[in-house]
């Protein structure tokens, strides 16, 4: 309230809540994903929204934003009762939200997509000169480094989320939604952001902030609501509590941050890379430059770096989705280089990839269909072409209780109804369960609650203790350090250091990660 | 666990397993009958006004004018005339129905295809040069009217491969090729019965504009009895191999492995090739297969032994084969669906054809007519939609009442 508002409504100014969501109810079939929730945002505030996954936060933050509408209960800005009953009321009222599943047009440029639905123009010619300038000076002040001429399919997903963010700063809007933003941002990035997020909120703007990263509430929050199955379990004062306390409200247990695991022992060699070298779809250089290493069965690697260091590319090269320039690719000593996907897929690459709505899922397929996704033709599921559905089905339903997949409807729902973190365990489920030598995890945590992450975590260690190998690429540093048995950090393409994360700090790992610091025995 | 205890789910299963598919039918038969109603509503109107503002058409005709419309092949009134056009629009369903399914897979598949026109020509020239060149002998002419058949689908398939290839190998835009390859079947349909003179062409009968019927050469698609039933009628199986076709395609697109590919790829071709499905493969097959069922429709039209083929037909493409689009369209691309809606188009298509016969309208009015029904139709799919938004809230309403009372006997730990 420091700063006076002059653009929306002054003299409310009074009521001390910008939003009120009141009673708040909203059914999907076979769920109620909202259940009679009651959530405040006080102006100026950064609210937190915890829960686990399929808590229905994404739900609440939709009928808010106006892209659902509740069954029951009202919604209140500035103590007036309003109808929201899409975006563009939204948006009206100074509403804006980043989605945990971006809503970019994959074929405009990033400047484009930030001003897609509110273009400049004068006599109905666009004028971008204007609105390039905002952005930049946007981009600029909160550090939301984009390239606003890139087209958005070609750029990484951290970018695409800095996109989403800066498109919601050029509207203006004085309450913003952030749906788990930083699932996808280097922990440098998330302090920024933290940083930006902490400025907009004594500018006056208010903020709900969905996360599933604890030590981020603590750090940027001034309130939390804790949901859980659908229903308001509390709101708390975070400087009156803990990370240890947040979680136990939300799970309903007490959660282990760090997981145990056994000494790595590691047996033959299952991947080996030799001098890999990868295109790059942005500039002429290789993404992926002479990049050389071996996994083994029974340790985990992790690839640590910065989003954008040329990771995604190096896993499309592994697992077939990109071609390889130049270098060898061997598993368990044959060269799969040249392989198609579906080979390397039958011959035990197991393969959770970066991106679950592009290839993960098959969002219109049920979640039956997308367990068998890579195992539709296997005996098992088909005979001479037809497919068992049955037997897809039982398998499914082993799975779903297995990884403790939350919907709706079980296997008959819709993968695209699920929620982000429920979508996310399904993909795991699957690529776990299938017979693997070679699991490679590109952020498998992504978008998971704690109690979800323990789990993960514990069944990557274990696929390890039976003998796998796992090449985990994480942006993630307490990921990093505490699952991973070696580091490998890549920088601009290339591999910068060989780490053991007993010996190593954060810090360090950090100055890898920056290229400040490599390896002497790479070539300078 | 509210949501995901056993029992719990095991119930949302079953409504999800049983109902929906049941419901969803009885949604879109609701939805469909609501538009054509809506359609003819609005069509009556446009009746009243042409017939209220032109003086030679008298405002009786737009009282009857709905009435012939959708009295289709039975507004005239006497049997015998019924069951002949009866006959024939059954007849004329057949290669309508075909091109329908044929859009219909391309469409599962993610693409569009509008060269139906150009397969269809092709299985009709396929088909055409079989059954009257290879001889028959009064014994093997239901084997040389099936290789008719076969060849006129081949023909199909191969006109059908081309957009396919090079939509997969070189990723044109199918629909510029298929437009092309459309234009380039007509002229290369004409040249080759212009060059083969008089070995195909009906000099016969002096009707040079088109190819002998096949029946000249005693091939005829078997008629088992169905003339009897429609006197008058050239009706013959060929409805009955196309309702197989629909329902193969059925199978193929909902059991097979083949259909989850297909699917697959149309849905999203990036987790397609992420599963390592072979998405190129599958772009062309799909061509190939929908290119086969457009020639099929002509085949089975052409191969009727009656119906006359205009050779000379480099400047006009088939009708037939664009209208299979809102035939699948209608369908919602579901290949039990195309049996009906490419039924309805031509019930209608009869009316309107009548509506000019037996009115003072033309026949640009009752296409006119016939294109407003055929949009209102389309918004089916929205209605449908409505609804099943309303159904979903009453067995939502029931559901979380149970879950709310089980979860209250429960216990709740908060
Ligand atoms: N469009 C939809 N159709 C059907 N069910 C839905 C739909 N959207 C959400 N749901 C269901 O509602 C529940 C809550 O989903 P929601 O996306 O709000 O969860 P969330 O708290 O955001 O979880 P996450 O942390 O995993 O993102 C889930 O069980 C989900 O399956
Ligand atoms: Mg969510």
């Amino acid at each position: 309230m420091a700063a006076p508002d002059t653009s929306h409504g002054a003299g409310t100014a009074e009521y001390p809540y910008v939003i009120e969501m009141r009673h708040i109810t909203k059914e999907f079939p076979g769920i109620i994903a909202n259940d009679d929730i009651t959530l405040q945002l006080k102006r100026g505030e950064i609210h937190a929204l915890l829960g686990e996954n399929g808590a229905g936060k994404s739900t609440l933050m939709s009928v808010l934003f106006g892209l659902y509408k509740q069954e029951k209960g009202d919604i209140l800005k500035n103590g007036e009762v309003v109808e929201i009953n899409d975006p563009n009321d939204a948006n009206r009222l100074g509403i804006g939200m980043v989605h945990q599943h971006f809503k970019l047009v994959d074929v405009f440029s990033v400047l484009d997509n930030i001003i897609l639905g509110v273009e400049p123009n004068v006599a109905g010619f666009l004028t971008k000169k204007k609105a390039r300038e905002k952005v930049m000076h946007l981009s600029e002040t909160y550090g939301l480094n984009v390239d606003p001429d890139a087209l958005v399919e070609d750029i990484t997903v951290g970018m695409q989320q800095r996109t989403e963010i800066l498109k919601m700063l050029y509207r203006d809007n004085e309450v913003l939604i952030f749906d788990e933003p930083t699932a996808v941002l280097t922990p440098q990035e998330i302090d920024e952001l933290m940083e930006i997020m902490r400025g907009l909120a004594k500018e006056g703007k208010s903020i709900l902030f969905i996360t599933h990263k604890l030590n981020e509430i603590m750090a940027v929050a001034d309130r939390c609501t804790v949901l859980r199955k659908g229903k308001y379990i509390g709101t708390v004062d975070i400087k009156d509590t803990t990370k240890e306390e947040l979680s136990s409200m939300m799970v309903g247990r007490d959660v282990k941050f760090v997981v145990d695991k056994d000494e790595a022992d590691p047996k033959e060699v299952v991947l080996e890379v030799e001098n890999l070298c990868v295109h790059s779809k942005l500039h002429k250089k290789d993404a992926v430059h002479n990049v050389s290493f071996k996994v083994r069965a029974g340790e985990i690697v992790c690839i640590a770096g910065i989003d954008g260091n040329g990771q995604t590319e190096f896993v499309h090269a592994l697992t077939g989705l990109e071609p390889v320039r130049d270098g060898k690719i061997l598993l368990a000593g044959e060269d799969v280089t040249h392989k198609s996907i579906r080979y390397r897929n039958t011959h035990g690459i197991s393969h959770i990839p970066e991106d679950r709505h592009k290839h993960g899922l098959v969002l219109d397929y049920t979640l039956a269909d997308n367990m068998v996704l890579q195992r539709y033709f296997e005996p098992r599921f088909q005979t001479a072409g037809f497919i068992k559905f049955d037997e897809v089905r039982r398998y499914s339903d082993e799975l779903i209780e297995k990884f403790d997949v939350r919907s709706g409807q079980g296997s008959a729902s819709i993968a695209r109804g699920m929620s982000g973190g429920n979508q996310q365990k399904a993909i795991v489920a699957r690529e776990m369960d299938r017979e693997h030598k070679l699991l490679i995890a590109v952020q498998p945590a992504r978008g998971l609650d704690v109690g979800a992450i323990e789990n993960i975590h514990t069944q990557i260690i274990k696929s390890r203790d039976e003998g796998s190998a796992v090449l985990l690429v994480s942006l993630e540093l307490d990921e990093v350090m505490n699952v991973s048995d070696r580091i490998l950090v890549m920088y601009e393409g290339e591999i910068v250091g060989e780490l053991d994360p007993k010996k190593t700090t954060v810090q360090e790992l950090g100055l890898y990660m920056a290229g400040a610091k490599r390896d002497g025995k790479e070539e300078e | 666990m509210m949501f995901t205890t056993g029992t719990d789910k095991s119930i949302d299963r079953k409504t999800g397993l049983l109902k929906s598919p049941a419901g969803s039918a009885l949604r879109s038969i609701i939805a469909s009958v609501c538009c054509i109603l809506g359609g003819m509503l609005v069509g009556t109107i446009i009746l009243f006004i042409l017939a209220f503002t032109t003086k030679d058409i008298p405002i009786s005709d737009a009282v009857k004018g709905m009435t012939i419309i959708f009295g289709g092949p039975f507004a005239s009134g006497s049997k015998s005339s019924t069951l002949f056009v009866l006959g024939d629009m059954i007849l004329e369903t057949t290669p309508l129905l075909m091109t329908g399914l044929s859009v219909a897979i391309a469409f599962k598949t993610g693409l569009f295809n509008i060269g139906a026109p150009g397969q269809y020509l092709m299985g009709a020239m396929g088909s055409l040069i079989t059954a009257l060149s290879v001889p028959t002998n009064g014994s093997n002419n239901f084997w040389v009217w099936l290789l008719a058949l076969v060849v006129g689908i081949a023909c199909g398939m191969i006109w059908g491969a081309i957009p396919g290839i090079f939509k997969a190998l070189f990723n044109v835009n199918e629909v510029i090729v298929c437009i092309m390859c459309n234009w380039i079947a007509a002229n290369v349909v004409s040249w080759v019965f212009s060059v083969s003179g008089d070995r195909f062409i009906n000099y016969a009968e002096t009707k040079t504009k088109f190819i002998r019927p096949t029946s000249t050469n005693g091939v005829s698609t078997p008629k088992l009895g169905l003339d009897k039933v429609f006197p008058g009628s050239n009706i013959d199986i060929g409805i009955f191999i196309a309702i197989i076709f629909a329902i193969g395609i059925y199978i193929l697109i909902n059991k097979t492995t083949l259909g989850y590919e297909l699917k697959a790829c149309g849905m999203n071709k990036h987790s397609a090739k992420y599963a390592g499905m072979n998405e190129k493969r599958n772009i062309i097959l799909s061509m190939v297969i929908a290119g086969g069922l457009a020639a099929a429709g002509a085949s089975l039209w052409y191969l009727n032994g009656k119906n006359d083929f205009l050779w000379n037909t480099y400047s006009s493409l088939p009708n037939d084969g664009f209208n299979g689009i809102p035939v699948a369209l209608l369908a919602s691309n579901n290949p039990i669906g195309v049996i009906f809606s490419a039924t309805f188009l031509r019930y209608i298509g009869k009316g309107g054809f009548n509506l000019a016969g037996y009115t003072h309208f033309n026949e640009y009015v009752s296409n006119l007519i016939i294109a407003m029904i055929i949009y209102f139709a389309g918004f089916s799919k929205l209605i449908s939609d409505l609804l099943g938004r309303r159904r979903k809230k009453k067995t939502i309403e029931a559901q979380s009442a149970a879950v709310i009372a089980e979860n209250t006997e429960g216990g709740d730990d908060k």
